[in-house]
């Protein structure tokens, strides 16, 4: 027994479990306690990966003369942990009271707790992929894990839920055909065989294999033009559900872009694809696509007055980061954008988390609806706090040493515009991130929750576990970039240099032990000279400069709606919703399309069409 | 470098801001006074400002957020402060470089943000949105100045910049090296700092001070730090970008403060913008000043 | 050897007996059928076991071929038989016990089900493809309602015509080899009937016989006649009568029409088939319409893997018709709980859950989702056309692919539907609540999931069967040998 077998029949064997024990109340206890196993299983195979070596999984499968085989490196490694992570917490998050209350209000937690172990299964059976083929059926039950995830909560998610799933499909099926096109060429899908062919194949060739796994893997992705599934998906899926699936499923789309595109293809092969009347070449195009997926989506989360569609947004907007700083190529950028993954991913489990503590509490997350939660819940407050530092690349949280890994190889790399998107998009989310936790935990609190209480433990555990991680990944990012590194060298990537609390550069370093350290002290003498000042006296929110007015509970007196109303003023014109509009026009054609079909089958006079079709036959073939 | 000599640094160097802001502060109130033809105050009263609002009786707290946003406001720029060369002293510059220092500036903005929110004041909230909404405006420029200036120099190190700076007199100076990436560095300063033309998110008339609406006591003392620091960090930034830092404390004082007057001259020359205003020419003329400039730095 | 002559002739003899029978013993009447058809079946096992993978070739009534009938046994036609059998079998019509005339017409069907795959000539197809016509005129028309008759009348209009096609197809044939033997046949095609006049013959048996294999354009009967048949007739016709119209195409294809445009004339009508079938379904509003539109589209998908030259296609088409025999007379079983609107199956799938996962299981073999067998199948159809260098290939894989994505949207829209908590009181309806049909669904469906278990050696052994019957050669040599022999 390899460790890998050990990992996956133990994954297979939580999912079989949860099929059994679904249905009881101790259910989400066991889930957690067997997403715990496997994240041990996965840590004993740490040393074999620092090595550099790959674990196998013993059980090969040929079909059809397609062998296929099953193994992890450090890349998967890597994404196995974050899978594991997220699987583990969110597992915890959902295993008390929050479980006990989605039950009572008539949720499925059976298939819930099934659905997440099914998404934790295929993710591993994915990031072991030996081969393309295994590749593809990973990625396809990756696929259909995640809509089984998606229709939990009925409703309109069902709506969003199908919505993916078309795309998934027209994804996968993009990713079949550069897949069966390799095939044709390579005679086989083993990777050795596609490195091998892949300098053989021509211009037009490796043009039409890229756009066909990129398109496929892009869908997943969310970038951009197939980003508009995304938000809606994840946002209504409940509450655990909904962090797993902002931590990392997405991510998988930028594994398999990693393994293929950057693996097999490789990043130099990307820079000699032209693209015809423009001078740009594919590298290029994906660094663009990356830095649009940045701008447009955090904007649209911009506007949005649900808290979990806003996280959602984002989190197809951060996704743009890992891409932009992976296709950079250099050791900086794609250590950048693999350690975002990480980061990332921890912020936006720890904001879900927080989002759906408070509609847990309040049964909203409507951003107009809420208010003044600090006082009430401040547990979670900080939670948010420290995820949405993370997640607008502050520091001193993890977030920022990412992004300043990904800034600065812009920088190295000499991508001015590309490097102003990439700005671009990080001020419109910290002016975003602002508006979700003032607009829920700030400003004056209403009437109707005066009597809400933090959440219980179950649900604070995750998050302050959370916190500490994303502290301490932030004070000492090497900790993960050793990790990075080690995906770097698996890859085939240049590999980053790092120190514990950062990178050391010639051209000017990062040391976030020291940036860190000297943030503290200086909160401290801030601290200092706060508190040397005169005693405070609290009062009530209700007293307050009010211009006169004497303020009463029955007042609204906080500021929500249309929270930037003067930069709206401004932009409201540039959302078009082009992208809504192409999505619209091509489900028009189509429903012309089979309307005409229709018609075509219900005709009367079928003879008729025989005749005419012998006739329009014969002459083709006497011509 | 000895770690006694670091920490003394460190120690030094927010002290040396604070002492120093002090003095712009007076120096914005004397200009103001001399437009005005007034006499303006004397030269210890910002001092004595900060130490009346401290040691104030009635200190009304609106909550622990609340006290954390001013710890944080003023502990981020000491933190700054550190990561910002001076004549003699580095502090732990070369630790983090230009684009954390850039980052770091916005951690006093964020815990003044999240202040003023538990606040619970829409007047406050309405300062901080509109706030928020001018830094999106001036930090368009202000990144592709530090964009040009890190490529020009080849380094985020501000240590190395100045030193090549230096080396190369005042004709190796960023701002006649790099002179439309000085002047979108003007604009973006005067965003920065909050002075007229862009001080829409205090707006006294409109929306009572906005994010100061609920300060009273220390903390609005506590805002009277931040400017200072404030005010001290962007003309130092400033001049170790484009004027070649200090080559000793006279130059590099005079610079500075040459720098901070600049927008504080300009400040009471003109009126108000509204914020789609500001942002409609934040985003044309340095914006386009700066890129062009970055094309001539970058060819 | 020669009792595989008896699949025919028992069936068709039971088929005459049953109505006769059923008058003097109503018991022995519903058993004579499904007794007939297992000892058939039994004789079929007992066949392959003899045959060692060899073909032979019995000539009937003791006249040699080329001047007499012979019935051309290889794994392929033994496979169809066997299959035609098996899949009779499990959809009798057991609840009509008022009705022994639809037990002969199943008999009747099955026998030249049967005759049809074995026929080793050209005459003998056509009258065994009649019979199977008026075999299946009645079983659609049983159901006795005015949409039924309809239905069953265009139909009929539709299979007369095509019938008419073939024989003009075969008249042809005839004026140019003068014998209809497909053993001899198949010697000399190559010279005869690569000729634009060949051609002629073979598309006229393509358009005619393609009305029974739902080909594209002259399928539109089958929208009409799988909304008002009842869902073992559908099931039928869809799973069986269909695959068997395509076997005889294989067949002539192999032997007779060897040629690069006979191949793309079929990939191109299968092409239009593929995407129409599957766009009409898109829209379609009730489950029994969709089932129908979605199977002229995988029949289209179908010709497109057969019009792949050599044994690849072969293969192909093969591994696709099996998963669609297995899996669309199990949706249509599901869909007979299901009738009517779409819409109204709201919660249905809440209120019977074990029907409902089958659908599910189903649906997502059916649009391929590995490693289920729709999978592996439409793999080898990919591959197969990716190798392929004509760009009509490659356009045949974009649609296929397109085609598939379409699928995956309406089967799964159902699927939503189906469990949905039904919003307001109008509880789903459900017609059927007979566990014959949910059985038989749910060992269809043991089948694929066994399929999926078994890929490896199944895949070997239908790699087989596509390389003998891919063998022209072969097929000679062993009619004309067994006739030295004699």
């Amino acid at each position: 027994m390899t460790p890998l077998d050990e990992l996956l029949l133990f994954s297979g064997l939580t999912l079989v479990l949860l099929l059994l024990l679904g249905r009881f109340s101790y259910a989400g206890k066991v889930a957690t306690v067997f997403y715990g196993g496997q994240l041990l299983f996965l840590a004993k195979m740490a040393d074999r990966i620092v090595d550099g070596s790959i674990v196998t999984f013993s059980l090969q499968v040929e079909l059809f003369g397609q062998q296929m085989s099953w193994r992890f490196d450090a890349l998967s490694w890597f994404f196995a942990v974050i899978t594991l992570g997220a699987g583990l917490l969110s597992s915890w998050y959902a295993s008390g009271e929050w479980g006990e209350r989605f039950r009572r209000r008539g949720g499925n937690l059976w298939l819930l707790h099934v659905a997440l172990a099914a998404n934790v299964f295929s993710m591993l059976i994915l990031l072991g992929s030996g081969d393309l083929l295994a590749l593809f059926i990973g990625w396809e039950l990756v696929s259909w894990a995640s809509f089984l995830l998606m229709t939990v909560a009925g409703g309109r998610a069902i709506q969003a839920a199908m919505r993916y799933i078309t795309y998934a499909m027209s994804g996968a099926m993009a990713i079949l055909a550069g897949i069966v096109l390799l095939w044709s060429h390579a005679g086989g899908l083993q990777y050795g065989q596609i490195i091998d062919v892949i300098p053989q194949l021509s211009q037009p060739q490796v043009w039409w294999l890229v756009a066909l796994f990129g398109a496929g893997f892009a869908v997943k992705m969310g970038l951009l033009p197939f980003h508009l599934w995304q938000a809606a998906a994840y946002a209504e899926t409940p509450g655990p559900g909904a962090a797993f699936f902002g931590a990392i499923s997405a991510r998988m789309g930028l594994y398999a872009f990693i393994l293929v595109l950057v693996q097999l293809i490789g990043l130099a092969r990307l820079s000699e694809l032209t693209i015809p009347f423009t001078f740009l070449d594919m590298r290029d195009l994906w660094a663009w696509i990356a830095v649009l997926t940045i701008i447009l989506p955090t904007y649209i989360a911009l506007r949005q007055n649900d808290a979990r569609y806003l996280l959602a947004w984002h989190g197809i907007g951060q996704g743009g980061y890992m891409l932009l700083g992976l296709v950079m190529g250099d050791a900086l950028g794609s250590a950048g954008g693999l350690l975002h993954v990480f980061n990332y991913a921890t912020n936006q489990a720890v904001l879900f988390f927080a989002v759906f503590a408070v509609m847990f509490r309040t049964g909203t997350a409507d951003l107009n609806k809420l208010g003044g939660l600090i006082t009430r819940m401040p547990i979670s407050f900080f939670a948010m706090l420290v995820g949405i530092i993370g997640l607008a690349g502050l520091p001193p949280m993890n977030g920022f040493v990412s992004k300043w890994f990904v800034y600065r190889s812009l920088m190295i790399e000499g991508e001015p515009l590309l490097f102003l998107g990439a700005v671009i998009g990080t001020l419109g989310t910290i002016l975003s991130v602002y508006k979700l936790i003032h607009n829920t935990f700030l400003g004056q609190l209403r009437v109707e929750h005066v009597e809400v209480r933090e959440v219980p433990w179950s649900m604070v555990a995750p998050m302050i576990i959370l916190m500490l991680l994303i502290i301490a990944t932030g004070v000492a990012p090497g900790l993960v970039l050793d990790w990075v590194a080690l995906v770097q060298s698996a890859v085939g990537l240049p590999v980053v240099e790092n120190t514990l609390g950062g990178v050391e550069l010639a051209s000017g370093s990062l040391d976030m032990l020291w940036v860190v350290g000297v943030l503290f002290a200086g909160f401290g003498i801030g601290a200092l000279l706060f508190y040397s000042g005169g005693r405070t006296r609290q009062v009530h929110q209700l007293d307050n400069y009010a211009g006169g007015h004497f303020l009463t509970a029955e007042t609204r007196y906080h500021y929500s709606d249309n929270f930037y109303a003067g930069l709206m003023h401004l932009i409201k014109p540039w959302y078009r919703g082009s992208f809504v509009w192409l999505e619209s026009t091509l489900g028009s054609l189509l429903e012309i399309a089979a309307s005409l079909m229709q018609r075509l089958y219900g005709t009367l006079h079928p003879s008729l069409y025989l005749l005419v079709t012998v006739v329009a036959t014969l002459t083709w073939v006497l011509l | 470098m000895s770690i006694q000599t670091l920490l003394m640094e460190l120690v030094l160097m927010p002290l040396v801001a604070f002492v120093v802001g002090l003095f712009m502060v007076l120096m914005l109130r004397r200009i103001g006074a001399k437009l005005q033809r007034r006499v303006g105050p004397p030269m210890m009263q910002p001092l004595y400002d900060i130490v009346k609002l401290y040691s104030k009786k009635t200190q009304i707290s609106h909550g622990w957020m609340h006290d954390i946003g001013i710890i944080m406001a003023v502990g981020g720029y000491v933190a700054a402060e550190t990561l910002l060369p001076v004549p003699g002293m580095d502090g732990i510059a070369d630790k983090g470089g230009l684009v954390t220092l850039v980052y770091m500036m916005m951690v006093p903005s964020l815990g003044l943000a999240l202040g003023v929110g538990q606040c619970a004041n829409p007047n406050g909230s309405i300062g901080i949105a509109r706030a928020l909404t001018s830094m999106l405006a001036y930090d368009v420029p202000f990144v592709i100045v530090v964009f040009g200036v890190a490529w020009y120099f080849g380094t985020t190190n501000l240590v190395d910049i100045i030193a090549i700076q230096q080396a190369g007199g005042v004709a190796g100076w960023g701002a006649i090296t790099m002179p439309l990436l000085a002047i979108a560095g003007l604009f973006a300063l005067q965003g920065m700092l909050g002075k007229q033309p862009f001080e829409i998110y205090i707006a006294p008339a409109e929306i009572a001070t906005g994010p100061m609406v609920e300060m009273s006591g220390k903390y609005l003392g506590g805002l009277f730090v931040m400017q200072c620091f404030q005010l001290y960090t962007a003309g130092v930034l400033y001049v170790s970008l484009f004027l070649g830092g200090g080559e000793n404390w006279l130059f590099f004082l005079i610079k500075v403060f040459a720098v901070v007057a600049i927008p504080m001259t300009v400040a009471f020359l003109f009126p108000r913008y509204k914020t789609e205003q500001m942002i409609r020419l934040m985003w044309k003329w340095p914006v386009m000043i700066g890129l062009l400039g970055l094309a001539f730095v970058m060819h | 050897m020669n009792t595989i002559a008896l699949t025919v002739v028992l069936p068709l003899l039971a088929a005459f007996v049953v109505p006769v029978l059923s008058r003097v013993s109503p018991l022995l009447g519903r058993l004579l059928g499904p007794l007939t058809l297992a000892y058939t079946i039994l004789l079929t096992l007992q066949v392959w076991l003899g045959m060692e993978g060899k073909p032979f070739s019995i000539a009937l009534g003791g006249f040699q071929p080329p001047l007499g009938i012979n019935f051309y046994v290889d794994r392929l036609s033994l496979l169809f038989t066997f299959l035609t059998l098996v899949t009779s079998l499990l959809l009798w019509p057991w609840r009509n016990e008022t009705e022994p005339r639809q037990y002969a017409l199943t008999l009747l069907l099955a026998a030249s089900a049967c005759g049809l795959a074995l026929s080793g000539d050209l005459f003998n197809i056509y009258v065994f493809y009649e019979l199977i016509s008026v075999a299946s005129f009645g079983l659609a028309a049983a159901t006795r309602s005015g949409a039924a008759f309809a239905a069953s009348l265009r139909y009929l209009i539709l299979s007369g015509l095509g019938s008419v096609l073939v024989l003009c197809g075969i008249a042809i044939v005839y004026l140019q080899t003068g014998t209809l033997n497909l053993a001899q046949l198949s010697q000399l095609a190559p010279e005869t009937l690569n000729t634009p006049l060949g051609m002629s013959a073979f598309a006229l048996i393509l358009l005619g016989i393609g009305v029974k294999g739902e080909l594209f354009p002259v399928n539109s009967w089958v929208p009409e006649v799988y909304a008002a048949a009842s869902s073992r007739v559908s099931g039928l016709l869809a799973g069986l009568v269909s695959k068997l119209a395509v076997l005889v195409i294989v067949r002539l294809l192999v032997l007779l029409f060897q040629q690069e445009s006979a191949l793309q004339l079929m990939l191109i009508l299968g092409l239009l088939g593929a995407i129409s079938g599957e766009l009409a379904a898109w829209r379609a509003k009730d489950m029994n319409r969709m089932l129908a539109f979605s199977s002229i589209g995988q029949l289209g998908v179908i010709f497109i893997a057969f019009s792949i030259p050599g044994e690849t296609g072969l293969f192909a088409g093969l591994a696709l018709s099996l998963h669609h025999l297995l899996v669309k007379p199990a949706l249509f079983l599901l869909a007979e709980r299901w009738r009517g609107s779409l819409a109204g199956l709201r919660g249905a799938g809440l209120a019977s859950p074990v029907a409902g996962g089958l659908f599910v299981l189903l649906a997502l073999s059916l649009v391929g989702m590995p490693p289920l067998p729709g999978f592996w199948a439409k793999f080898l159809l990919f591959t197969g056309l990716a190798a392929q260098q004509s760009v009509v290939y490659q356009v045949a894989l974009g649609v296929v692919l397109l085609s598939i994505v379409i699928e995956a949207n309406y089967l799964f829209r159902v699927v939503m539907n189906l469990f949905q908590p039904a919003g307001d009181s109008s509880v789903a309806v459900t017609t059927d609540h007979s566990w014959l049909n949910l059985g038989t669904t749910f060992l269809l469906s043991a089948l694929l999931i066994a399929g999926m278990l078994f890929m490896g050696p199944l895949g070997t052994w239908l790699e087989g069967v596509a390389i003998q019957a891919a063998d022209p050669v072969l097929y000679f040599d062993t009619v004309f040998s067994v006739s030295a022999i004699h």
